[in-house]
């Protein structure tokens, strides 16, 4: 696994196919027969490329010059759009909303998925490391709309068999996801029982390629546990721990179905995300222009964070 | 799972990161950790599985002797469960061999052929994987409105037919692999394709199965664009059924609990005879899909 997801462009051009010597025909002509063959494997992505990517994506941007309904016709509004977005409460509220999920959803998947790898990178019976791995992991390949309405039914004080058990032990109980303080809670929680496999895996992928014979050397010389974390695991983690963390932030920040399937970003608005802002603005109603423009400002923090992650990641995190 | 590699490759890195913790202690919290990761699932199989009127008891029965069908005959009734089933393979299914067939095209001109532009094009495709979905949806649902797509399943599948990680994964297979068989095979008279089919394509066939794996899980959990796209419930994908079941079709919550099981258990069977490469190929490409 990379960090960083440029690969190297130049060893390609040293490697290209050079049978010229073995052909009859002059290289020459080898030469544009082969960029034929190139461009025809090529033009499906091509023309999808520009169809459902590149079009849309000028699309947004003009777009989002402009107030549109889909019916009458588009009036050019200039930076009206973007003026918008910075007075509109319910713009607002959404970005803080997601920042607030992303937030916490980083730092519990890092830490939490962290210590689960730690503690399965133990001398274990089989059977525990099975069982764990594939109870760890199963929701991750569920469907959102399956674990939102499951999670739904477990939470409700009606139904489920939540607020049962923490009656038992006398905790106060809530209909968590009707509570404006609890749903945005409850719902980072479900996304981490949902999504922590995932995280899990790819950390106990990195714990896994650290070399062995460091942690050997580290305990000849009679370092402790602790020590061993500090000075080893955590610095050679240190790639992977920032790839997981730059990976979930960008899913985080893309956030949709727990909320719209759970609470429906309520209670006032209280979970709305900045995903569910675009779909209510642009298909419920159909202000295709500003919904586009909302939709710019998530393609806007999801490239910083990537240059980010590209050009800091090179100096920040330790590579042997 | 390779459980005796796994243990001595645990033993030799046994690092005792939780030194002062007794071994037993932290086994005992792996076991309530996997009850509280399980335990959902089993509710509902055993929920699904409840009389109506006997179902959500306070305390919760966890080892039900009283098992009915009931609310299962009630899915089929209330909804066309096997229309959805049916629509969810065929979505799904048309996006996974589209897309891979068009990943390992494009992927094997990137890493074996030399055309002009070949660098700017490959670097376009990368920027690419860093546009959000939301970004190109407003103008895509513009684009199906306009084609008359609205409420088709090309709607759904016609984007999905480029992978572009899918191209950067498969093109980065490619350039690891020798190519003096293919090589070989060129100079014998074979042409790109054959070699293509023959030669790269078994020769990548795990990096392959990975992407398909992911793009396939990716296609059948996918609730954002089917939600989007489709209006009349005969198009319903799976998960947008089984939302729709609790919301406009009125399921009682055991109905929408046992729809919700018929769409878990073959994931559950497949995952588990599946588990290890699947895991496998998300620690290796970094991504669910």
């Amino acid at each position: 696994m990379s960090a960083n997801p440029l690969p190297s462009t130049s060893k390609s051009s040293s490697s290209a196919p050079l049978l010229h010597a073995g052909g009859t025909r002059p290289p020459a002509a080898m030469r544009r027969q082969e960029a034929r063959v190139a461009y025809l494997l090529l033009s499906p992505v091509i023309l999808l490329f520009l169809t459902f990517i590149a079009g849309p994506l000028i699309g947004s941007i003009v777009l989002s010059f402009f107030e549109w309904d889909l019916l009458s016709d588009p009036t050019f509004v200039g930076m009206d759009n973007y003026r918008l977005l910075f007075e509109d409460d319910a713009a607002r509220t959404a970005i803080t909303n997601t920042l607030v999920f992303a937030f916490w959803s980083l730092v519990l998947h890092v830490v939490v998925a962290l210590l689960l790898a730690l503690m399965i990178q133990r001398t274990i019976p089989v059977v525990l490391d099975y069982l764990f791995r594939t109870a760890v992991f199963f929701p991750v390949i569920m469907s959102w709309a399956s674990v939102a309405l499951i999670w739904n039914f477990i939470l409700d004080p009606n139904f489920g068999y939540f607020n049962y058990y923490l009656e038992l032990v006398s905790i106060p109980t809530e209909s968590w996801l009707l509570s404006p303080a609890w749903a945005m809670p409850a719902i980072i929680l479900v996304d981490l029982w949902k999504t922590i496999g995932f995280t899990f895996i790819i950390i106990l992928a990195g714990l896994q390629g650290i070399p062995a014979h460091l942690y050997e050397a580290a305990r000849i010389d009679g370092a402790s546990g602790w020590r061993q974390f500090v000075d080893i695991t955590l610095p050679m983690l240190s790639p992977t721990l920032f790839l997981v963390a730059i990976i979930t932030f960008i899913g985080a920040f893309q956030i949709f179905e727990p909320m719209f399937i759970m609470t429906g970003g309520g209670p006032l608005d209280s979970t709305i995300s900045i995903v569910q802002l675009i779909y209510e603005t642009g298909f419920r109603r159909f202000e295709m222009g500003y919904a586009a423009a909302i939709s710019l400002v998530v393609f806007a923090v999801i490239l910083v964070v990537t240059l980010v992650q590209m050009l800091l990641g090179r100096y920040w995190v330790f590579y042997e | 799972m390779d459980t005796r590699a796994t243990r001595a490759a645990n033993e030799s890195r046994d690092q005792r990161f939780f030194r002062r913790a007794p071994g037993w202690v932290l086994n005992l919290l792996m076991a309530l950790i996997i009850v509280f990761m399980a335990l959902p699932f089993y509710w509902v199989l055993v929920t699904a599985f409840a009389p109506q009127l006997k179902a959500f008891g306070r305390p919760p029965d966890w080892i039900p002797l009283d098992l009915t069908l009931e609310n299962f005959r009630r899915v089929f009734d209330q909804v066309p469960f096997w229309g959805y089933f049916w629509n969810s393979i065929k979505v799904s299914t048309i996006i996974t061999v589209g897309s891979v067939i068009t990943s390992t095209l494009a992927a094997y001109a990137f890493a074996r052929l030399r055309f002009p532009g070949r660098d700017v094009l490959f670097v376009i495709f990368l920027a690419a994987l860093m546009i959000p979905g939301q970004v190109t949806i407003i103008p895509t649902f513009i684009i199906m409105r306009n084609l008359g797509l609205m409420n088709t399943h090309a709607a759904l599948y016609l984007p999905a037919l480029i992978n572009v990680f899918g191209i950067f994964l498969l093109r980065q297979f490619f350039m690891r692999t020798p190519r003096d068989l293919e090589d070989a095979a060129r100079l014998d008279g074979a042409g790109h394709l054959r070699v293509i089919f023959q030669i790269a394509v078994p020769l990548a066939a795990p990096a392959i199965a990975a992407l398909a794996v992911l793009n396939f899980q990716a296609a059948w959990n996918d609730y954002f664009a089917p939600n989007l796209f489709l209006t009349s419930q005969d198009t319903f994908t799976l998960p947008v059924a089984l939302v729709e079941l609790r919301g406009r079709f009125g399921g009682t919550p055991t109905t929408v609990l046992a729809g919700i099981t018929l769409v878990l258990v073959p994931v559950l069977i497949v995952f588990l005879v599946a588990q290890r490469r699947l895991t496998e190929s998300i620690a290796l490409t970094g991504t669910r899909g």
